[in-house]
């Protein structure tokens, strides 16, 4: 029995796995006998092989198929099918081939959107949502690059066509596909403007389907919030948008998308005249769902959003029209005003919208149905602020918004600001003040119809101003906050297009100078972790600095900040212990910011130049920085922004104090930027010799000069320093030398000690294979002293004196000459001395003038002889030794020149 | 036949005048200490310069004026505050100055009367230059903004207060002290190149308002010259050489200085301050060293050198040389200066007069015997159209009253009918009523009989 069950299962589930064609038609009811034990079984076994593209495999050999093997004919056939499923499938098959073989799509994108199209106005839902997710995520993306004009337009004729089908479902679908079409390809909204905003009004009118289907109705919604941020609203979006722009690409390009969007927006504003009060009884039938219902569901949130957002885009639209006419008024002279706002208009948000405000939950359950809320109520402020420009509020209304806004950054509405929506917030502060600056602008130049914020809205205006001032102060340096509140403080502090600065008097300019005050602080704060934000603050310090001139009431405020400002840069905390700033680590953008900063201040104090001075004493620091710094100072300086004192001293500063790394002088290294700022050092002294002898009178810079580098050569600076500033006097000099009486013989002290440094710094090789490196480099440094012997041959006179003086000194009492520290040993005193004549003696202007001054020439070789004749004695034949080769070889050369000469 | 006028900020120096052809100095013009952009050449009659201030005491800077055949400045005049730059239309109608408060003047060059003032910038203003056409000035100004001004709107009462501002458009684009500004050919839809200490040089579109291309170049830019064809222009730099970069093309990124930069002149051991370019395609270069350079732009090879001063060349016009100033009148200035007599127009004025002081008998000028200028006959026409104009007013309005006497009788005549037929229609009207109420009448009291 069982065992017969089981087969009888068997066959059943064979039966239904072979199909009808094999059905065994049961003719007998009742037992079966069993069979002859001699009985064949005859029974003849079978399995179907099942390959579902046998028939025509051979054709689709080379081709793109889907999972279920089908082509793209196949399937673009199928998707006409009648059956439902079927039409699914092929979509879903479509998906799967376009997304194994993206080629394929390229080529054939246009057979596909023709066909594809035609399921826009698909009956079935399941149909449609599948069409939808197959052109956002395969078909846009895939075709994003290609030229997109044909290709929508294609689609477009379907779309419309759904929008006015019989079944809503099918129109809200409908709107959903035109939403994807103008993410993909924005310019496809103002083409087709006209008629969509049509489609809308007409959805939108028919309201008693909304409250059923909200999901749909919000999709459709959201889709109209796109189109209509497409629309130019702020000025400000459009230019950044452009600013981007510009940059890599052609100069006279033709460009293709300028008529479309220059012409498409100017012809809809009738149309989008009549959506407003069609979207304005929408948000009405939402009402009775807000107060009868207690707790506003996310959906009819998000539709009522939308809505409110779609009216705040249109009215900025306008408000952009009316701007905009202002310069194109001169080719019309009937006022735009009047052809873009239309009372009705007005009278409807007035009476509908602005009548209902503030919106207020039935009962405070949650907090997130009161985050909803207060959206709401600041899209429904922000919508109100935009049009007070234009309607004339009675004065109740404008109390009650100026209350909520007052309230609302006081933080009294809603107490918990800082989770949430934090960013809508921001840029709603931001907007608030934009407007609100607007109408305080306006009051100075008390145009008609703004009188009334003078009237009524004053003290609102200082409360808000406050309730803002500590917000501001208040929020996260790092915030997004903070940066709304500064783009708020940007536009309320540089004056408009008018140029009026505010009067002491007004309440507005008490708070400005709080702001200004406070950004210097918010700037160090920042730190350089934070580079974006920086990068704003000095951006508005920059346009300051710009506006701030004399008769501005800021400029006495700007002038002030360079006193908090040092810190950006570096500050001193203990005598030589330096704190860098963040200005050092900045990016390169932000660096410029604050350098070009700098140029804004009418007295560029000591106080900052002193800072800036240490920053760029910083290893840190990048050259190129460096030496824009030095150009901006030189153009402020030559602006008249520095004192000529300062400006000096700035320069002594740096080429006095600049650590050059490595000590030591290695000629071979110098080439190697990475191991040596050698190269960055001589090009800052050729740079502060250039802008030095740009200053003016080059005689009066140098009497000023010529002290202060006395002062700092007799400091003993590293031979590096000295040498660049001896350049800078030899820069500012001329023949015959402007050096004083003292000057010279000043100079000549500290000349013969420079003369040994160099010598003794400067590692020789043997004479014969002196590298032509080492000769330049001796040359760099010994050049300034060659050029100042042949302006003033005194001075070589008094130097030769003292270096035959400093033998016998140094001879009589060994090491107690102060002179140089390298002179500690008779032998390498004589060494040096004579090894600096040898120099001398190779530059050949140099020996001519030497020549003229036999007599010490000859009264140094005497000590030295008198000297090795000692050292022999003495019996110290090593040194004496090395004397004796040295001296010969300059004697025997300088002898010959003195008899040649003579002779 | 150009002539190469220089001058420099060095008091001694004057200012120069060569024959680009020959290379032969003309007469020097004594005791100009130009600042930059402070030098113009109003309508090839005279030359105009603003002057540097001796003194930072002094109250205000002047503006000189030099005829072309005598070295010593002829006309002085001295604006309410020193003006640096200058500028002058084509035509020599206008001279535009820019103040130090960031003021711009207009004055009126024939009568001297200041047009107009109006405050167009932060800070002070660093260079003016007008379009070829003359119907826009372009300013520059020490904030680093470059504004466009229409000059319909300028001076048009009525737009000036529509508009919420009266330039066309400001360029914000710039850190720094604006340095210089050409303007290309074209019109309304011209290409503007403006150069700033920022570095950068930026290159404007007039029609869009907006900038097309940055270009960042290796030292500040304090001159920029347009080649003719627009395809280059010419950036004097402070390093000393003067870059060339591309202004349609898509220039290569390998280039050694930056994008957009070809190549470059480079001979100058000093700051170049100012370039200008020759219609003979040359390109002339002024130097912080005082002297002249002239380029051939092909070769990159100098032709020529000038010696101006020792201090640093302001500016460099290229004027066409003026018709009636052969070379014998700057041999002997003596004879020729006698014969022009004071040719000159008077100084600029201080302030703005009233629109009631219009009338000023100045504006027409001492037209002198030898240049053939058709403009210059403007002036008179002007004063003959405003009494033409005046004529006709009159006669045109007692032609009109008859006429309107004439429409009015007419329209009297018709009004009369008019009225005739209303009292004709009234009284059918009436008629008819009474006639009405009269039979209702009848049948009530019919109906009141019957019941």
């Amino acid at each position: 029995m069982a065992r017969s069950k089981a087969a009888s299962k068997k066959q059943q589930k064979q039966q239904q796995k072979r199909g009808v064609d094999f059905k065994k038609i049961k003719r007998k009811l009742g037992r079966k006998l069993p069979p002859p034990k001699n009985a064949t079984n005859t029974e003849v076994k079978s399995k179907a092989i099942v390959l579902p593209e046998q028939s025509v495999a051979s054709e689709k050999a080379g081709l793109a198929v889907s999972k279920k093997g089908l082509t793209l004919k196949e399937l673009l056939q199928q998707t006409s099918h009648h059956n439902s499923k079927v039409r699914r499938d092929a979509l879903m098959g479509l998906k799967d081939l376009f997304q194994k073989y993206p080629a394929e799509l390229r080529s054939h994108r246009y057979a596909v959107i023709e066909k594809l199209r035609e399921r826009i106005g698909d009956d079935d839902k399941v149909v449609r949502e599948t069409l939808y997710q197959l052109l956002k995520t395969v078909v846009f993306p895939g075709c994003k690059e290609d030229n997109q004009g044909p290709f929508v337009s294609l689609m477009v004729a379907y779309i419309f066509n759904a929008m006015t089908h019989l079944a809503v479902d099918v129109r809200l679908m409908a709107f959903k596909f035109f939403d994807l079409v103008v993410q993909y390809y924005p310019p496809s909204f103002s083409l087709y403007a006209d008629k969509v905003l049509q489609n809308y009004e007409d959805i939108l009118r028919k309201n008693q389907f909304y409250l059923e289907d909200k999901a749909k109705l919000r999709s459709a919604l959201a889709g109209l919030v796109r189109c209509l941020s497409l629309l130019p609203c702020n000025k400000r979006k459009v230019d950044s948008s452009e600013e981007n722009m510009a940059g890599q690409k052609i100069l006279h390009a033709f460009e293709l998308d300028m008529p479309a969007e220059s012409s498409g927006f100017s012809s809809i504003t009738k149309k989008l005249k009549d959506l407003v009060p069609v979207l304005v009884n929408c948000f009405q039938d939402f009402f009775p769902s807000v107060h009868h219902m207690p707790l506003l569901d996310a959906q009819s949130f998000d539709c009522m959003h939308s809505i409110l957002q779609s009216i705040d885009l249109v009215v900025g639209f306008f408000g952009y029209g009316i701007h905009q006419g202002k310069p194109a008024s001169q080719l019309s002279y009937e006022g735009p005003d009047e052809a873009i706002w239309d009372h009705t208009i007005s009278s409807l948000l007035l009476k509908k919208l602005f009548g209902v405000f503030p919106l207020n939950p039935t009962n405070h359950l949650s907090e997130k149905v009161d985050d909803r809320f207060f959206i709401l109520n600041i899209v429904i402020t922000e919508i109100f602020l935009r049009c007070s420009e234009w309607i004339c509020p009675p004065g109740f209304l404008l109390e009650k918004f100026l209350q909520y806004i007052e309230n609302a950054l006081l933080g009294s509405v809603r107490p918990a600001v800082t989770h949430g929506p934090v960013k809508q917030f921001g840029r709603n502060i931001y907007f608030f003040c934009c407007l609100l600056f607007q109408s305080l602008c306006c009051k100075w130049q008390v145009i008609g119809s703004l009188v009334f914020f003078s009237n009524c809205g004053a003290n609102h205006n200082n409360g808000i101003l406050q309730a803002f001032t500590k917000i501001f102060e208040g929020c996260n340096p790092q915030s997004s906050l903070k940066l709304a509140c500064l783009s708020a403080i940007e536009e309320m502090l540089i004056p408009g297009d008018d140029m009026v600065y505010p009067d002491a008097s007004d309440p507005l300019f008490e708070y400005q100078i709080t702001w200004i005050r406070a950004l210097p602080q918010l700037l160090i704060l920042l730190g350089d972790k934070h580079p974006s934000s920086s990068q704003v603050v000095l951006h508005l310090l920059l346009r300051l600095g710009q506006c701030a001139n004399s008769s501005s009431p800021f400029s006495r405020e700007y002038e002030n900040m360079q006193y908090s400002l040092d810190k950006f840069y570096s500050s001193c905390v203990d005598r030589g212990d330096v704190y860098y700033g963040p200005f050092i680590r900045l990016s390169w953008d932000s660096q410029e910011l604050a350098i070009c900063g700098l140029y804004y201040f009418s007295n560029l104090g000591p106080f900052l130049l002193k800072s800036i001075a240490f920053c760029c004493l910083c290893s840190e620091l990048e050259h190129l920085v460096l030496f824009r710094i030095i150009e901006v100072l030189h153009s402020a300086f030559s602006a008249g922004h520095i004192q000529i004192a300062d400006y000096i001293s700035f320069f002594m500063t740096l080429l006095s104090r600049f650590k050059v790394l490595p000590e030591n002088i290695y000629p071979d290294v110098e080439s190697d930027a990475k191991i040596s700022n050698r190269g960055t050092f001589k090009l800052l002294t050729n740079t502060v010799c250039s802008c030095l002898s740009r200053i003016g009178d080059d005689s009066l810079v140098f009497q000023i000069l010529e002290q202060v580098i006395f002062d700092q050569l007799l400091l003993k600076p590293p031979l590096d320093n000295a040498c660049a500033l001896l350049r800078v006097l030899v820069v500012l000099d001329c023949k015959p030398t402007r050096l004083s009486e003292q000057g010279i013989i000043t100079l000549s002290k500290y000349l013969s000690g420079y003369l040994f440094e160099v010598v003794h710094c400067i590692p020789e090789d043997d004479e014969e294979n002196s590298l032509p490196t080492h000769q330049q480099t001796c040359c760099y440094y010994m050049l300034p002293c060659f050029f100042l012997f042949d302006r003033s041959p005194k001075l070589l006179k008094l130097v030769l004196n003292l270096m035959g003086s400093l033998i016998t000194e140094s001879s009589s009492s060994p090491s107690s000459h102060s002179y140089t520290q390298y002179g500690n040993d008779n032998s390498n005193q004589i060494n040096a001395v004579v090894s600096a004549l040898l120099l001398m003696h190779k530059d050949t202007k140099v020996r001519k003038i030497i020549s003229s001054f036999k007599e010490e020439v000859v009264h140094i070789l005497q000590i030295i002889h008198s000297l090795q004749v000692k050292f022999l004695v003495t019996g110290n034949p090593e040194n004496g030794l090395a004397v004796i080769t040295y001296t010969y070889d300059l004697s025997g050369r300088s002898q010959v020149t003195s008899f040649s000469l003579s002779g | 036949m150009e002539l190469l006028i220089a001058s420099s900020s060095v008091a001694d120096a004057g200012i120069g005048c060569w024959d680009l052809e020959s290379g032969a100095e003309q007469l020097r013009y004594k005791s100009c200490a130009s600042p930059p952009h402070g030098l113009a050449c109003v309508g090839q009659r005279f030359l105009a310069s603003s002057q540097l201030r001796e003194q930072p005491s002094a109250s205000s800077g002047s503006i000189l004026y030099w005829s072309w055949s005598k070295p010593q400045v002829e006309v002085k005049s001295l604006p309410a505050e020193p003006i640096k730059p200058i500028a002058a239309n084509s035509h020599g109608t206008y001279i535009a100055g820019g103040g130090q408060s960031g003021d711009i003047y207009m004055w009126e060059v024939a009568s001297g009367r200041l047009l107009k003032k109006w405050h167009a910038h932060y800070r002070a203003v660093t260079c003016l230059v007008f379009s070829q056409d003359g119907s826009f000035l372009i300013s520059g100004s020490e904030d680093g903004c470059v504004r466009i001004w229409s000059l319909l709107t300028v001076f048009e009462e009525c737009e000036s207060q529509r508009a919420s501002h009266l330039y066309l458009h400001s360029f914000t684009g710039h850190t720094l002290r604006i340095t210089d500004i050409v303007i290309g050919y074209g019109g309304v839809s011209a290409t503007i190149v403006s150069a700033s200490e920022d570095r950068t040089c930026k290159v404007w579109s007039l029609l869009k308002g907006r900038l097309l291309r940055n270009i960042v170049f290796p030292s500040v830019i304090d001159a920029i010259a347009l080649d003719p064809a627009e395809h280059v222009f010419y950036a004097g730099s402070r390093d000393g050489s003067i870059y060339i970069a591309a202004l349609n093309a898509e220039s290569p990124s390998t280039s050694s200085y930056g994008m957009h930069i070809i190549g470059s002149l480079s001979d100058h051991s000093k700051a170049v301050t100012c370039l200008a370019y020759s219609t003979g395609d040359l390109l002339i270069s002024g130097s912080e060293d005082g002297m002249v350079r002239v380029w051939d732009p092909i070769t990159h090879n100098i032709v020529r050198m000038f010696r101006l001063a020792k201090g640093p060349v302001n500016n460099i016009l290229v004027v066409r040389r003026p018709l009636y100033l052969n070379l014998g009148s700057f041999s002997n200035p003596h004879t020729s200066s006698r014969r022009h007599g004071s040719q000159l127009p008077p100084p600029l004025d201080k302030y703005v007069t009233s629109a009631d002081e219009d009338v000023d008998n100045k504006g027409v000028i001492r037209l002198p015997s030898l240049y053939n200028a058709p403009r210059d006959a403007s002036y008179i026409s002007h004063r003959t159209i405003d009494n033409h104009l005046k004529e006709l007013q009159q006669q045109g309005s007692s032609a009109a009253t008859e006429m309107e006497v004439e429409r009015l009788k007419h329209e009297c005549n018709r009004t009369l009918q008019m009225v005739q037929q209303w009292k004709k229609m009234y009284e059918n009207l009436h008629e008819f009523c009474v006639n009405e109420l009269l039979d209702g009448d009848q049948v009530d009291g019919s109906k009141r009989n019957a019941v």
